[in-house]
């Protein structure tokens, strides 16, 4: 907030007296579509689930949807292989980035530079065309296929419609941001420190350990709430690479909603989500501010 | 250009293994749809298709679906933009310059919309347009868009205008400028080019969007992203898919080349909270 407070440091040209309606006046439009739109939603859909008719009509605390959620056991399988999907994608996006950005913090030059544009690349793909690319690559006689069968090897056992469709899917949609919050925590890991341990013969794996980790230990949830905020409800790669069943809590909230016609059950699934990414949510929500505060 | 170091003569081995499997994962599925959409036939075992040709782009193009989805997105990612600068752009220089209650509370709320799972809140969303008719229509779908847009167009603004230097306004305001002139000479000159990468990725944004559109949209507003959906899923001739795909890339590589200023400074991922 160094900017902020400056702004409030200086009285003289800022007449704050004559302002302060004026401010609120210009953010108010922004701020009430937001209010409608996101935060009263959220509200409506846990007062709707839990405060609603019975059968005679009349309104009352009801927890009868969560209930059959939690004993229906597609519901269960559903969620778990969420579950599995999101732990999954957010482990192999440490393995894969981690080492990215160490390089990236540490090294200088064109082969770097190289290395970081295409880390960045996933993010100008959407998602729709990365599923279309998934499908004729990995896919059934996709490329990998073609280029297997050209040197004489089997076909692969295709990950297009299996749980792990949509984690190479999702893996590879969410490379550019998790490097480039690690790159941006590991800014603050000094040349110093790394020579400092070398000189005294730390090993690499040491350094990273005891120097490196420690220091960055903060992005690395940062990157993580992020990744999982985006994968555990995310629909367009689960609904076009996953299995029909079970599926994802994406594509499982969309058909209960759309196919099945039922938004009382798809409200339901909604608040489940909320509820499993709410400490996520809030970590994410106190690092971006405590970080914009500094 | 540090390259001409000397003091590095080592090949720089872990580079070259990053490098070579970046490609063959990001680079490398790109190209294979790059050559689909080029593509006229291409039997399974053969490594290089057996004919290369342009017969799919007439045929993509000449579909009045492709055509009806693609204006239909134009028009709505260009309603959504203009919307949402006309609301954010005021609102963020508010936040950047002027002092009222609830400031800092207000200017971090914008971050709830990012701190739920997208689709878990799309559906509550659209519980509530259920009620007031809004599902299938190409409004709902705007709203829908709309608050995607509103953290992008409210915090990178904020710091555009917050960057520009305070003490050449003043200058401005000594030798008798108005506040309008102020803005239009001093203020807007320093912070357009970062506004203009904003409003830039808003549009693409909205382009792209998917899960909204895919949800509050059907079935009446079948947008570009949501057509692809069913051409992949109604495995459709596959250089359809293909072509699409090269020609919806082409607003996003355009994204690329004037996001780069935004992106590369880390501005970026400190706005993801890094």
């Amino acid at each position: 907030m160094t900017e902020l407070a400056e702004g409030e440091a200086r009285p003289l040209i800022e007449k704050t007296g004559s302002r302060r309606p004026t401010g609120l006046l210009l953010v108010a439009v922004p701020v009430l579509l937001m209010a409608w739109l996101i935060i009263w939603p959220i509200f409506n859909a846990f007062a709707r689930t839990v405060w609603r008719p019975d059968a005679d009509g009349d309104y009352g605390f009801n927890l009868s949807s969560y209930v059959f959620f939690f004993s229906d056991q597609y519901s269960i399988n559903n969620l778990t292989i969420t579950l599995w999907t999101t732990g999954m994608c957010a482990l192999l996006l440490l393995v894969i980035c981690l080492p990215i950005a160490i390089y990236l913090r540490f090294s200088h030059g064109r082969l770097p530079a190289y290395v970081q544009a295409l880390a960045i690349f996933p993010m100008f793909v959407p998602s729709i065309i990365l599923a279309y690319a998934f499908i004729r690559v990995l896919g059934p006689n996709g490329m990998v296929d073609i280029l297997l069968n050209s040197v004489g090897l089997p076909k692969i056992r295709t990950p297009y419609l299996t749980p792990w469709g949509p984690v190479i899917g999702l893996v590879w949609d969410n490379i550019p941001l998790t490097v480039l919050i690690l790159l941006a925590g590991l800014g603050s890991v000094s040349n110093q420190a790394i020579e400092a341990a070398r000189d005294v013969g730390a090993r690499r794996l040491q350094v990273f350990w005891y120097i490196i980790l420690p220091r960055i230990s903060n992005s690395v949830l940062v990157a993580i709430s992020f990744a999982v905020l985006g994968i555990f409800s995310s629909f367009t790669l689960p609904y076009l690479l996953g299995p029909a069943s079970p599926e994802m809590m994406g594509p499982f909230m969309n058909r209960t909603f759309r196919e099945v016609n039922d938004p009382l059950n798809a409200i339901t699934q909604a608040v489940i989500t909320f509820c499993f990414c709410i400490a996520f949510g809030l970590f994410y929500v106190r690092s971006v501010a405590r970080n914009q505060g500094k | 250009m540090s390259t001409l170091a000397p003091s590095r003569p080592r090949t720089d081995w872990t580079g070259i293994v990053f490098a070579a499997l970046l490609s063959a994962a990001i680079v490398f599925p790109l190209l294979v749809v790059g050559t689909w959409a080029f593509t006229e036939v291409w039997r399974y075992p053969n490594v290089i298709p057996q004919q290369f040709g342009l017969r799919f782009w007439g045929q993509t193009l000449g579909r009045p679906d492709v055509w009806g989805s693609l204006m239909l997105s134009l028009q709505l990612s260009t309603v959504v933009t203009l919307l949402s600068a006309a609301i954010c752009l005021p609102a963020a220089y508010a936040f950047a310059r002027m002092d009222f209650p609830g400031r800092t509370f207000l200017f971090f709320s914008f971050l709830a919309g990012h701190a739920f799972p997208k689709f878990g809140l799309l559906i509550a969303i659209a519980a509530i347009f259920l009620q007031l008719n809004l599902i299938g229509t190409f409004w709902g779908v705007v709203l829908i868009q709309l608050v995607g847009t509103l953290l992008f167009m409210i915090w990178i603004p904020v710091a555009a205008f917050q960057s520009v230097d305070r003490r050449m306004e003043e200058a401005a305001r000594d030798v008798g400028a108005g506040p309008f002139r102020v803005f239009w000479s001093v203020t807007l000159p320093q912070a357009g080019p970062t506004i203009a990468a904003a409003v830039l990725l808003s549009f693409v944004g909205t382009f792209y969007e998917t899960e909204g559109a895919w949800l509050i949209g059907a079935p009446g507003i079948r947008t570009m992203p949501v057509l692809m959906i069913s051409f992949i899923n109604n495995q459709m001739v596959i250089q359809f898919g293909a072509v699409l795909s090269v020609m919806l890339w082409v607003p996003s590589f355009i994204a690329l080349m004037f996001a780069r200023r935004v992106i590369g400074g880390g501005a970026f991922a400190r706005g993801f909270g890094a």
